[in-house]
């Protein structure tokens, strides 16, 4: 078993074993954040025929998201998360911008941009919850 | 390439086992359906497409995430294992 591991770490670059040992472990509030912005997402697709609601929950979910960003972006060794985050509220924003934009936004726009928000977020959960705890 | 080659790739894409690519290439196909019917501007379109490229930047960040949490569970693995052979 020592043959074995002293012969497999010089297989792995240091910055790997590096990155890896210093992982930031799970984070409830981080998980909670990003289930509930897929939560949201999926609650929301169903609004979006109705205008006025579609467009106040479009901003309630770009307020998530930009929580999101901003609660990842101080924690240390989380830049893979800080640029998922800052991708995901790259498209809540895209909404918001299109409503305010122009009142008669098509329904399958933001029919799209749910979908696209929430399955974004779902991957990012799914790997949020492997963290090692 | 042409129209006709991007719609095959799509529906390639489509009906791929990878949930996400499949959804993704699915959301493409009827936003260029709706562009085309005139139901959206191709403001609209480049918007959706841009969500697209996000999306695969968000792949591309949690795969190595996801390698990182394994390797992570790997070591801290050994470390318990020479813990106990020392």
């Amino acid at each position: 078993m020592k043959r074995l591991i002293i012969l497999l770490f010089p297989l792995l670059s240091s910055c790997a074993v590096y990155d890896a040992i210093t992982l930031t472990g799970f984070d409830p509030s981080e998980y909670r954040i990003i289930a509930e912005i897929r939560t949201d997402a999926s609650v929301y697709y169903n609004t979006c025929p109705n205008t006025p609601m579609s467009q106040a929950n479009a901003q309630a979910l770009a307020y998530k998201t930009q929580l999101f960003e901003n609660y990842s972006l101080e924690i240390p060794n989380n830049e893979n998360t800080i640029k998922a985050a800052k991708d995901l509220n790259a498209m809540a924003q895209g909404l918001v911008t299109r409503y305010q934009q122009d009142q008669n936004t098509p329904v399958l726009f933001c029919r799209l941009k749910m979908k696209n928000i929430e399955s974004t977020a779902t991957i990012i959960q799914h790997v949020l919850g492997n963290r090692p705890r | 390439m042409n129209m006709d080659q991007i719609n095959q790739a799509l529906a390639d894409l489509a009906n791929c086992n990878d949930p996400a690519f499949a959804q993704a290439a699915q959301n493409i196909q009827q936003a260029a359906q709706a562009a085309q019917a005139g139901q959206f501007s191709t403001q609209d379109l480049a918007e959706l497409l841009k969500d697209t490229q996000r999306q695969l930047d968000v792949v591309q960040e949690m795969s190595q995430l996801q390698f990182k949490e394994t390797l992570n569970t790997a070591i801290n693995g050994l470390l318990v294992i020479i813990g106990a052979v020392y």
